[in-house]
């Protein structure tokens, strides 16, 4: 059982609607209003793009580090969040 | 070749040439296939012209053992990986010259295993005990010579000769644990 963030606990419990992209686990003030300037306003955009990516970790790692500059754990916080939430939802 | 003029069905295409696994080329995606394709035609051309040396030391390792200390100083997190090579190589030509001592140490082994046989069925502790005794010197003493040549890093093949020690150890204990019950000295 790998340890998750309080944040990645509420992102995963509940349908994410209208959150807004901060709202994902690794994904903070600063790489959040990076990724609205791109576009990625919402987290649903970016669950978007991780779904087109086909879910795979390596490129969605990539594209999270080109658009945002997400070091590598943030990369992993967000992608587990995401994995997690189609799994229990999609 | 300008990648961002090709179209996206091209980009497909050269992605799966590259193994690249990817989705569909979409305008979000479009620029992360188009670094990856990038890095893999850097990749490919720089693999050209100077082929792989770690592969060619298993066939000349007399040869290469010299020369890899010299390219290993040139390069940064790839160096400490290629200094563990030339010891690999160096120890399989050690292990030629070791091997004498190697299998002059076993008769000494299988010595002592016929001397414990009376005093084993008394009860398995001491068994164990008169076991790890001849066990703990003779690998100390293997160990000793042998790390005395090799560089300060463990060399894998001392890790691998310990870890058939203990699984030879094991393994007689556990076929000595069969036998408990025949043991009358237990009390």
């Amino acid at each position: 059982m790998s340890s998750t963030s309080q944040k990645h606990k509420d992102f995963v419990a509940e349908p994410m609607g209208e959150k807004t992209v901060m709202a994902l686990a690794g994904i903070g003030e600063v790489l959040g209003k990076r990724l609205e300037e791109k576009g990625f306003d919402k987290a649903y955009v970016v669950l978007g793009q991780f779904l087109v990516l086909k879910k795979d970790e390596e490129l969605f790692r990539d594209w999270l580090k080109d658009t945002c500059g997400a070091n590598v754990k943030q990369q992993g916080d967000c992608y587990g969040c995401l994995k997690e939430w189609c799994d229990a939802f999609l | 070749m300008s990648l961002s003029s090709k179209s996206a069905q091209e980009i497909s295409e050269l992605l799966d040439e590259y193994g690249i696994k990817h989705g569909p080329v979409v305008d979000s995606t479009r620029s992360l296939y188009e670094k990856k394709l990038k890095e893999a035609m850097a990749k490919e051309k720089r693999a050209k012209p100077s082929p792989d040396k770690t592969y060619y030391r298993e066939e000349e390792q007399v040869t290469y053992v010299y020369k890899t200390p010299v390219r290993s100083d040139s390069s940064g997190d790839s160096g400490a990986y290629m200094r563990a090579r030339p010891e690999w190589a160096e120890r399989e030509y050690e292990h030629e010259t070791s091997n004498s001592r190697y299998s002059r140490s076993r008769p000494e082994y299988k010595g002592r295993d016929f001397v414990d046989e009376p005093y084993m069925y008394d009860s398995p502790d001491t068994y164990k005990h008169s076991y790890l005794k001849s066990a703990a010197p003779m690998k100390s003493s293997e160990s000793a010579p042998k790390a005395a040549k090799s560089s300060p890093l463990i060399p894998l093949w001392v890790q691998f000769v310990f870890f058939l020690a203990m699984a030879v150890f094991l393994y007689l204990v556990f076929t000595n644990m069969e036998t408990n019950e025949s043991l009358k000295g237990i009390e």
